[in-house]
């Protein structure tokens, strides 16, 4: 149990009567990077928020540290740095006085504001007011906010909303040098799986509230390559004939595609289709990129 | 309560930094200029009757309207930057917040009336009065004022927490400050209306007999009282439960 850094058992949020997440087993354990994931709506700001007591479960046991969120909120918020949605800030002091009035809160030391801007590159601009910073910059003061506490988790709720593509890299790298350098722990959550693909180890998948998937990323990166093409003379003769063997496939234009196939099964299906008198022109293996194992997870049950 | 001291020092620092100075000294300002400008009749110069003609605009628009314009601020920089999500992340007690908020709130308008009783004074030297400083008075009108604002206060912080609007709960504080005058003539109604609860306690004093003003200040303030320990429980208990 207390290898989780988080861990939540059934976790329920209904609004109005709306599951808006349902029944969410999450586990992450010390030192990962967890990316978070669904389309949007799917309940991850909600889980988040849930995460860091803003709101309250309908359902469910939260656990943070090793400790229960109900019980031991203000303790468990004091190790857990945050950052929600859009960036909080407050527009007419500057990088420092708003990292301030947050320090004093936390009681950290002072000298860890200079820490922290330094971290996220804002000590140049530490000193203009935050009304005038660019969203990027925000978010970056953002994240030094919740670094602020020294914290051993980090919850970041799409940190990269908005951003051009040299700030998206910027916060990546920044994100995958915390478990190394400062023993923390991330959960960040994004709708686009190629934000966290490149720093997540291990990813969670949530649609319509429910966790469709939960596993390291090279689990999920497998699933990516068992699909296979064929490129036949008739397609639907061919599909009929490769049913009678038991192999149910997909027509797409002048292909056939199948899943889950091993070689055996496709040297069965290739002799069964010859000996029937079918040209085939081409036997591909499908190699179906990560976005689109990830598109497919989430879109299911989206046309039922 | 070491938390609360943070909290209330995170609090002062985000105020420190607007304009808000502008508003606590424009009352004293409005108000000194009442008491240079009004014209005393020569028999009537009495430290009662100054404080009568000073307090009359400051009690009826200021001190009612000051304590939602304070409560609106204090939460505006929370709803304008999704701050709440942010500071209620952190390790704080919800109500510590809540009173963090309501003591720079109350410390506003206690500088506020500070600065009135300042200006009060020094008109009153100016204009030649030998009588002795009227501490009583002062006490119980100036003093008694400054509780008497403190149930608006709690009611417009409450209002302020639950509306993720920062105009709303102003408009709203001054509609209801508008019928002032109407509302104390009404001896039946005045005491239990928070928005004129000040300028009552501010006036009773120095007696003027129409209206609710000549209620005794023990009874106004038994209401005040009870309605500021009403407003105070729901904000205590709607930021407990605020979702954000």
């Amino acid at each position: 149990m207390s290898e989780f850094v988080i861990q939540t058992r059934g976790l329920v949020k209904e609004y109005r009567g709306r599951k808006a997440v349902d029944q969410l087993n999450l586990e992450i354990k010390h030192g990962e990077i967890y990316g978070f994931l669904g389309p949007n709506g799917a309940g991850k700001t909600t889980t988040i928020r849930m995460l860091l007591g803003l709101v309250k479960p309908t359902k469910g046991a939260i656990r943070i540290l090793g400790k229960d969120l109900q019980k031991e909120k203000l303790s468990i918020l004091g190790k857990v740095g945050s950052l929600v949605e859009y960036p909080s800030y407050y527009g007419h002091l500057n990088a420092t006085e708003n990292l301030e009035a947050i320090r004093r809160i936390l009681d950290a030391p002072k000298s860890r504001i200079a820490e922290v801007l330094d971290i996220v590159s804002l000590t140049k601009e530490a000193k203009r007011p935050v009304k005038g910073f660019s969203l990027g910059m925000k978010q970056r003061l953002g994240i030094a906010s919740a670094l602020l506490g020294n914290p051993e988790l980090l919850i970041l709720d799409e940190p990269t909303n908005g951003l051009d593509p040299s700030g998206i890299q910027e916060i990546r790298e920044l994100i995958k040098t915390m478990p190394e350098q400062h023993g923390i722990t991330v959960l960040v959550s994004s709708h686009l799986l190629s934000e966290v693909e490149l720093m997540a180890t291990k990813v969670g998948i949530i649609r319509e509230g429910r966790m469709v998937f939960q596993d390291t990323i090279e689990r999920l990166r497998r699933q990516a390559e068992t699909g296979i093409r064929l490129s036949v003379s008739a397609p639907e003769q061919a599909l009929a004939a490769a049913q009678e063997k038991g192999y149910d496939g997909v027509i797409d234009g002048a292909f056939l595609n199948f899943t889950k196939l091993h070689n055996k099964d496709v040297a069965v299906l290739v002799r069964h289709l010859v000996e029937n008198h079918h040209d085939i022109y081409r036997v591909e293996e499908q190699k179906k990129s990560l976005e689109e194992i990830f598109m497919r997870i989430v879109g299911e049950g989206a046309a039922s | 309560m070491a938390s609360f001291a943070k909290v209330l020092s995170s609090e002062r620092l985000k105020m420190s930094k607007t304009n808000m100075w502008i508003l606590v000294i424009m009352s004293p300002i409005v108000s000194s200029l009442v008491g240079i400008l009004s014209n005393i009749p020569e028999d009537h110069k009495s430290w009662g009757v100054l404080l009568m003609y000073m307090a009359s605009v400051h009690a009826m628009l200021f001190l009612p309207i000051l304590p939602g314009v304070f409560a609106a601020f204090i939460c505006r920089y929370e709803h304008v930057g999704g701050g709440w999500k942010q500071i209620l992340a952190l390790p704080v007690k919800r109500s510590s917040l809540y009173i963090a908020k309501f003591t720079v709130v109350a410390g506003m308008l206690a500088v506020s009336q500070l600065l009135f009783t300042a200006v009060y004074l020094g008109i009153g030297f100016m204009r030649g009065f030998t009588a002795p400083i009227p501490w009583e008075l002062i006490a119980t009108s100036i003093l008694g004022g400054w509780i008497a604002t403190l149930p608006l206060a709690a009611l417009q912080l409450t209002a302020s927490l639950v509306w993720t609007s920062f105009a709303a709960p102003l408009a709203l504080n001054v509609i209801f400050t508008l019928p002032n005058m109407l509302v104390a003539n009404s001896e039946r109604f005045a005491p239990y209306y928070p928005w004129v609860q000040p300028m009552l306690t501010m006036l009773s004093a120095s007696s003027e007999d129409f209206g609710a003003f000549n209620l005794p200040l023990s009874q106004i303030m038994t209401i005040v009282v009870s309605s500021f320990v009403v407003f105070f429980v729901a904000g205590l208990v709607l930021i407990g439960r605020k979702e954000v």
